[in-house]
């Protein structure tokens, strides 16, 4: 196997050692199946406060890099399967920042799909607000992280394009996953080369997740760190 | 692929007649004539309307014209599906023509993708192209590609130059005599009696022992309920 590349059978492994921690840390993420197969998703829905506009990203005036989306929010599904929201404090330097301008509280729904073309995960995910109104793909790019807005802004359409979820046949949005092995591989030759073990999703959601929202609590990387049943890429237990 | 050429040219030049006909409930200054077309099968439905658009635009104010969209007896049509396929999958068996029905307003963002201007629909064509490429040479080829060769292939789509596509088309379609195809076929099997829109799997061209697969081998594997003969694909499939 190729540095980079993801076996189904490893995505599974991965997301179940994913979903362990998940119930540990209290961060929401369920597995659905699809009705009558073995395939499914991660999935996982966040209460946000972002900046949304429905002008094309790069018209705008970019605000100080900081100002927009650092409030991390910690979600855990109650009874009903809906989920619970407290915002929370950012670990780093127990400040809450809170967004200026215009922000507003959405709702994210996140979908972690396997890509047997790409052999990678695929990030879904769709937005609206709490009255229930789909965000554009407009407003979507304006709400991504600064970071990220290089990107978008020199190729917009093949970095986040609305697409049918290959499981649902609903639109979402996706983050385009031909270049996954080429951001991967690197950070999987390091992570091995220290310590020769590592989960493969983990460390791409910690990638592409902030992108659009998505935090990866650090308690992830510590509790995998200090977990009886390590992974190694080379030998997946099931 | 020459050998072929003809087979390329008559799947290229498949024809759809279809009858459009403006949804009754849109709020028009005067009656609404229908507009008939030949859609080309191989490509979108949102890229080979602008003359359906503009003709029933004659007859509406502008504050009336939300984003167009398509609905087959009361199924709205996925764009995103080339032409060909959605008349497969609802109406191969209709009489021709195919009658179309046009929106204006509510368009049903839960079933529908957005299609705001022609470079979401390249955009949507490029997306497919290299995924089929990842699967059939680890996306070497449409890597290898200069920019002005993505365009010609959009191109020759888009302006229906069988010629001009197939000049690219061609390497995409390659692949060496030792390995004896392609190291997975793209394929998708669409369904009609399900929320889930396709199936997709790794299908490799050749066995391990070296056969050539069909199309039978194919269905067999991924969607055995499409086979009701062990090894026998009928010609009434579900999809």
């Amino acid at each position: 196997m190729s540095l980079g590349v993801l076996e189904e059978e490893t995505f599974c492994h991965c997301c179940h050692q994913l979903l362990q921690q998940s119930e540990q840390l209290r961060d929401g993420w369920t597995w659905e199946s699809v009705q009558g197969s073995q395939e499914g998703y991660l999935r996982k829905t966040v209460l946000r406060s972002a900046v949304i506009n429905s002008h094309p990203v790069w018209n705008q005036e970019e605000s100080s890099s900081d100002s927009k989306t650092h409030t991390s929010c910690h979600s855990w599904p109650d009874q009903q399967g809906q989920e619970k929201e407290q915002c929370v404090v950012d670990e780093d330097d127990g400040v809450c920042v809170v967004p200026e301008g215009n922000s507003q509280v959405l709702q994210y729904e996140y979908h972690i799909l396997y890509s047997s073309s790409y052999s990678t995960p695929v990030l879904y995910f769709r937005a609206s607000t709490l009255e229930g109104r789909s965000l554009s793909l407009e407003e979507v790019w304006s709400s991504v992280h600064p970071n990220f807005k290089t990107r978008l802004l020199n190729n917009p359409l093949s970095t986040i394009t609305q697409q049918e979820h290959p499981l649902l046949g609903q639109p979402f949005f996706m983050l385009h996953p031909c270049r996954t092995h080429e951001f991967m591989r690197p950070v999987l030759q390091s992570a091995q080369d220290q310590r020769g073990q590592v989960n493969y999703m983990l460390t791409w959601l910690s990638v592409v997740g902030p992108l659009v929202g998505l935090e990866v609590p650090l308690n992830y990387n510590f509790k995998l760190q200090n977990a009886i049943q390590y992974y190694t890429l080379t030998s997946p237990q099931t | 692929m020459a050998d072929d050429k003809d087979v390329l040219r008559d799947v290229w030049f498949g024809r759809i007649p279809t009858c459009f006909t403006l949804n009754p409930d849109e709020v028009t200054e005067r009656e609404a004539e229908p507009y008939y077309l030949l859609l080309p099968r191989v490509s979108y439905l949102t890229l080979v309307t602008d003359k359906v658009k503009k003709h029933f635009l004659k007859v509406m104010k502008a504050e009336d014209v939300e984003e167009m969209w398509f609905e087959y007896e009361g199924t709205p049509l996925k764009w995103h599906y080339p032409i060909g396929v959605l008349f497969d999958f609802h109406a191969s068996n209709t009489v021709l023509p195919w009658n179309i029905t046009v929106h204006f307003k509510n368009f049903p963002d839960r079933d529908l993708l957005h299609c705001p201007s022609t470079s979401v629909v390249e955009a949507h064509f490029m997306s497919s192209i290299k995924e089929a490429d990842a699967l059939k040479h680890k996306s070497q080829v449409v890597n290898d590609m200069q920019k002005k060769d993505h365009k010609q292939l959009w191109m020759g789509l888009q302006n229906d130059k069988f010629d001009q596509f197939w000049a690219i088309n061609r390497k995409l379609m390659e692949y060496s005599t030792e390995e004896g195809g392609f190291r997975y076929i793209p394929f998708r099997i669409y369904q009609t009696m399900s929320d889930r829109p396709f199936f997709q799997k790794l299908f490799r061209p050749v066995s391990p022992e070296g056969n050539t697969h069909t199309l039978g081998d194919l269905l067999n594997e991924v969607f055995p309920a499409a086979v009701p003969n062990e090894g026998v694909a009928t010609a009434n499939l579900p999809f």
